[in-house]
């Protein structure tokens, strides 16, 4: 290929990071006008975030059920994988389908029949409702990751390991998993980024209790958007590109 | 493996998706045949209705549908028009710059929505439009992913040996390259009307008035007006339209 397409394929992938890179410029504004700084650049809003507690609470939130979502959707996420990858059943299509649909069903029709189920429960306005929710929408994902990572190679290692006299528990702790562990690690990041990202269920669901920075910032972008609230997304976007950094590096290849 | 074991190692990620899709769907349903409340509360339990499907057909809940299926259309059709030649282009690149390229294509869209929709929203002016185009900027990501594995399976000898053949370059992506990579072209395309269909980002935050999709109506009704039971039958045709968007690619491809 000649050189001036590439220059230009190079050119649009920096040009989609526009919008993002427009709001981290906004943040620095020294004044209330939501338009990038003309002259100086100025931490103000960056303070006013940090120093109003609605929005800590909401980081600290979004961070804890993150982490927690990551944590749950893996677990669950990696035996789904070995049941799907390795055995020959019955109810193996029917779980392979079910596990990728959480990425099909609009979060708007899901938001709206997972918020009467949470007020039933009990769990309305409870970060609990919210962890495992997301940790439902993060399977997908999961699972397709920890997929990719169960190869063949691996299968030969854990029979061999089982043909040397360990048994069902060792070869899991000493083979599997230390194998698995950058596909772990690329989930759990996944599904960690997912989460701290996921609006469009979570306005469904977050109460007062429970708001997550999305939650806080979604009606505030619709209705009256700030300075301070492109310092909340400059913020995110930065939390999630240094998760994406990081499962790149451990994930190796993601295009495969 | 012994025969439980399938099911034991499941077991769950099914009590998830049990509790967390199936259980709130169907109690979607449930709350979509219901009365609305009268007085307290958001809907009236044990009552059973069909008017808020009735009232699906009404009208304005006909040109919202029809508005969401023509809206997603668009958005499926641009998000392929721009993830395609950027898929062929990452898979051009040597494999030492292809994570790169991959990693820039998703951080607007995994690395903060909100801080995309934000700019988004300063740099455009409100509209159709941009309603569109938004909606379909959050979608490329994925369209680019599943197009660039799907090239990458093509066997790169295929292509020199279409050229050593006689072939332009041109005919060789028609006649080898695009015919081989449509598998992936139907799987973005599918998703991309899914989601597309879905779309709440893009008319909510940079469309107007008249840019209302289902999903913008099922959280009108379910927050402004309270009307959890319409709200619900709004989220069934929705949830509906959204499958079916799926299923119809699929029946396409295996005739």
């Amino acid at each position: 290929m000649t050189r001036w397409p590439s220059a230009l394929g190079w050119l649009v992938l920096l040009g989609l990071l526009a919008p993002v890179l427009h709001t981290a410029w906004v943040s620095f504004s020294p004044d209330s006008f939501l338009t990038p700084p003309t002259g100086e650049w100025s931490l103000r809003w960056y303070r006013k975030f940090a120093e109003d507690s609605r929005w800590s609470a909401a980081v600290g939130r979004s961070l804890f059920v993150a982490a927690m979502s990551a944590g749950v959707s893996v677990a669950a996420a990696v035996p789904a994988a070995y049941a799907v990858k390795r055995a020959r059943w019955r109810g193996r299509g029917v779980l392979l389908v079910s596990l990728l649909l959480p990425a099909a069903i609009p979060p708007a029709a899901l938001g709206m029949g997972v918020l009467p189920l949470l007020h039933r429960a009990g769990l309305w306005g409870h970060p609990l409702g919210l962890i495992l929710v997301h940790a439902t929408l993060g399977l997908p994902v999961a699972f397709l990751i920890v997929r990719t990572h169960l190869t063949d190679r691996l299968a030969e290692l854990e029979s061999a390991a089982r043909g040397l006299g360990a048994n069902r528990w060792q070869v899991a702790w000493r083979v599997s998993l230390p194998l698995l562990r950058p596909a772990l690690a690329a989930a759990g990041v996944a599904v960690f980024v997912l989460s701290v990202n996921e609006a469009f269920v979570t306005l469904f669901l977050a109460s007062p209790n429970t708001e997550t920075v999305p939650a806080v910032s979604w009606p505030e972008l619709r209705h009256s958007p700030t300075p301070v609230l492109a310092v909340a997304s400059a913020v995110t976007a930065g939390l999630g590109a240094i998760g994406m950094v990081i499962g790149i590096r451990l994930f190796g290849r993601p295009a495969r | 493996m012994t025969r439980s074991a399938p099911l034991l190692l499941s077991a769950p990620a099914v009590a998830l998706l049990g509790g967390f899709v199936l259980a709130p769907l169907v109690l979607l349903v449930r709350v979509s045949l219901c009365e609305p409340a009268a007085g307290r509360g958001f809907y009236t339990p044990d009552t059973f209705t069909l008017q808020n499907y009735a009232r699906l057909f009404d009208p304005h809940h006909r040109s919202i549908v029809a508005f969401t299926v023509g809206f997603a259309l668009a958005v499926a059709a641009v998000s392929l028009l721009v993830g395609y030649p950027l898929a062929l282009f990452i898979r051009g690149r040597a494999d030492r710059w292809q994570p790169l390229a991959v990693g820039l294509v998703l951080i607007p869209k995994t690395a903060g929505t909100l801080a995309a929709v934000f700019g988004l929203q300063r740099l455009l002016p409100r509209g159709l439009v941009s309603a569109a185009l938004t909606e379909a900027y959050l979608i490329v990501p994925y369209a680019v992913l599943v197009l660039v594995v799907q090239l990458r399976a093509i066997d790169p000898t295929l292509t020199a040996a279409a050229r050593g053949l006689g072939a332009s370059r041109w005919q060789a992506f028609r006649r080898v390259t695009l015919p081989l990579s449509w598998p992936g072209v139907i799987l973005a395309g599918e998703l991309g009307l899914a989601w597309g269909i879905g779309a709440m980002a893009g008319p909510l935050f940079l469309g107007g008035p008249a840019e209302m999709t289902l999903a913008v109506e099922v959280q009108r009704q379910a927050f402004e007006y309270g009307r959890w039971p319409q709200a619900a039958a709004d989220a069934v045709a929705l949830a509906v339209l959204a499958l079916l968007a799926l299923a119809a690619a699929r029946l396409r491809r295996s005739p």
